[in-house]
């Protein structure tokens, strides 16, 4: 406290000094604005001017995003449900998100949750981990959260509009080079571990969300699902090591490169995007109007 | 005859002219064509000859696109004057009401299944929900004890609009007298005498609350012709260990020497699915007033998009969970001012606070 105000006489007194050079400034030149200011200054004495606050800004704070981002779940998927149930789900979304803050996250983003838990000491349990998988769409949207502790791979599959969730925090926004990172599973564990106590990481509200290039290493097979396989085309993962290029080779047996060029499989979703998104930035404006 | 199918070949060219193949085969097609209708089908190989009976007509088969839109354009604005003028069924005498009693069986409604959502309770369970919407329901038709089954009185109520091009003279009739747009769907409720409503009387979501149980009848999916193990959950054989040709057969069928028959009702392959199915004991959690959906707990048998039939339960346990309801059914002039959400009390509504379990 002491320092603080020790701090505050500080830039006082340099504001002052401010002040009087500016004073002695316009008496120095001679343009006639600057006089005409100078001489209503010097009939009274000079009004005394509070010093501006200093503005902290506290880079941990979550801040509202000023990036476009609509999440993932809003749009709904191709089929003929009636449109009218996703609006009328739509809506108890958004109102669910006025009370809790979703924010904008990736997989490979490192998030914690708070979630009330009946057994848990204290009430609540927090979990911090790197998010390996988005799914659901709707009401139903989840995301896993994937850590290591005590040398024990540990994923919790959180649904987002749980009630029992009391926080989501972003600790470290980042994209990775694959949108499902389900092959930390059968990577060294290093790659996959997160600190429980890590500190927030503060990134712009205005930038891109950076993109960690990090090719994984992966423990020797066999694993979980056949990674090298074209249908989960994955991009981050070194393959060169984990793999001889005869193997790698027969993977591509599987290949179905037929298949982008399928236009009955194609889903442009730009234009409901566009429409979902403003639908939703409408609704959430309305949050003070409301109460 | 010939000059139709000369342009039909020249429509398919002009489709795909970049296509050097298609065109090739086309031209030569087209000339088949002509060979083929001076020598009266000597060559059956031919393109565009392939012809199917036509037993369908459709009302737009001889309209010009104007006209056709026109029809649909007076058609919408019928439907919705009809449907305008029985927003309010107590103005124009209604018939007489009665008051609710023990055992009075009310009318049911008919539905469309949207699809299927989670929802959570104030403990932080979660259950699933299937989102039924009450789409344009109104009662047809009311049949007299005599005239049912001499048991019990009936009412027919109908859901979703549909085109009246597809409806026969004496179905519209029936839509006629009761003042309505014809329907989708058409389904007989059982009701006590003192239930029934003056046909036209339009059926709201509101009709149940929430906290009360119901009975969802629907045509489940069909799943077509279907062995044992698929259709009843037979075992089937094992995979290996000297198996020839027996993997999902049904086995024996009885035994033998003494009955020397299959007994009846034994389980045999066939169709599956695709028959009436009642789930019974349903839970309303949600009622939408605006929209008129209803949130009922559980899975429903049928598809998205069906239209079923949903009823106050039959079950004794459950049928006296709602001690006053709206009677013989929710009219909008009486209770204007239901909110737009109704919830049972234990649900957990998305604008309150996270829960915190102790």
């Amino acid at each position: 406290m002491a320092a603080c105000a020790k701090g505050l006489d500080k830039l006082r007194h340099s504001l002052r000094l401010l002040r009087n050079t500016q004073l002695h400034n316009e008496r120095f030149l001679s343009t006639s604005k600057g006089r005409q200011s100078a001489g209503s200054n010097t009939e009274q004495p000079p009004k005394f001017v509070p010093p501006s606050k200093p503005v902290i800004v506290d880079k941990t704070r979550a801040v509202a995003s000023l990036r476009k981002f609509l999440s993932p779940e809003f749009i709904p998927p191709r089929q003929r449900t009636d449109p009218l149930k996703f609006f009328i789900e739509r809506k108890d979304m958004i109102r669910r998100r006025k009370v809790l803050n979703i924010p904008e996250f990736y997989a490979g983003s490192i998030l914690a949750v708070t979630m009330a838990d009946k057994n848990a000491s204290g009430k609540t349990n927090r979990f911090v981990g790197i998010c390996i998988q988005r799914g659901g769409n709707g009401l139903g949207a989840t995301f896993v959260l994937r850590n290591i502790i005590d040398n024990q791979g540990v994923e919790i599959c959180y649904e987002m509009y749980n009630p029992r969730i009391q926080k989501i925090e972003v600790l470290k926004l980042e994209k990775r080079l694959d949108d499902n990172l389900m092959y930390l599973r059968d990577a060294l564990p290093e790659y996959s571990t997160v600190d429980p106590d890590m500190r927030p990481v503060p990134i712009s509200d205005t930038d891109e969300v950076p993109v960690n290039k990090l090719k994984v290493r992966m423990r020797p097979k066999p694993w979980s699902k056949r990674w090298e396989r074209p249908r989960f085309n994955i991009q981050g993962m070194r393959f060169d090591l984990a793999l001889s290029p005869e193997q790698m080779e027969h993977a591509q047996k599987w290949a179905q490169p037929w298949l982008e060029y399928d236009m009955l499989k194609e889903y442009d979703t730009s234009k409901l995007e566009e429409q979902i998104y403003t639908e939703v930035q409408q609704e959430m404006s309305k949050k003070p109007l409301a109460g | 005859m010939l000059r139709g199918k000369l342009s039909l070949i020249h429509e398919v060219r002009r489709v795909s002219p970049k296509n050097r193949l298609n065109k090739e085969f086309h031209s030569w097609g087209f000339l088949n064509t002509g060979a083929h209708f001076l020598s009266l089908g000597s060559r059956p190989f031919l393109l565009g000859c392939v012809r199917t009976v036509k037993t369908t007509t459709w009302f737009e088969e001889h309209l010009t696109e104007d006209n056709q839109e026109y029809m649909r354009k007076s058609l919408g604005e019928e439907y919705r004057r009809q449907i305008a003028e029985k927003l309010c069924p107590l103005k124009d005498e209604p018939w007489q009401r009665h008051k609710w009693t023990e055992g009075s069986r009310r009318v049911g409604l008919v539905a469309v299944k949207l699809g299927m959502a989670p929802i959570w309770t104030k403990t932080g369970e979660r259950h699933v929900v299937t989102m039924l919407q009450v789409q344009d329901c109104h009662v047809i038709k009311y049949l007299p004890k005599e005239e049912y089954d001499g048991h019990t009185a009936a009412l027919v109520v109908g859901g979703k609009n549909a085109s009246p091009f597809c409806k026969s003279q004496h179905q519209m009739e029936m839509y006629g007298n009761a003042g309505v747009p014809p329907k989708q769907k058409l389904t007989t409720f059982k009701i006590s005498d003192n239930a029934l409503i003056k046909p036209g009387t339009p059926l709201y979501a509101a009709h149940f609350r929430p906290g009360q149980y119901v009975d969802v009848t629907a045509k489940s999916i069909g799943k077509g012709f279907q062995g044992v193990m698929k259709r009843w959950g037979f075992k089937g054989q094992p995979a290996s260990h000297g198996q020839t040709k027996t993997h999902r057969r049904p086995g024996a069928s009885g035994p033998g020497g003494d009955p020397a028959k299959v007994f009846k009702g034994k389980k045999m392959p066939g169709m599956l699915g695709n028959i009436y199915i009642t789930a019974f004991g349903l839970k309303i959690w949600r009622v939408n007033t605006k929209y008129n959906v209803l949130y009922v707990h559980g899975s429903i048998p049928g598809h998205r998009n069906c239209v079923l039939k949903v009823r106050d339960t039959v079950l004794p346990t459950r049928s006296s969970t709602i001690a006053n309801p709206p009677f013989p059914t929710y009219f909008t002039e009486e209770e204007g001012d239901l909110d737009e959400d109704l919830y049972e009390d234990n649900l957990f509504v998305h604008t309150e606070p996270s829960l915190t379990l102790t």
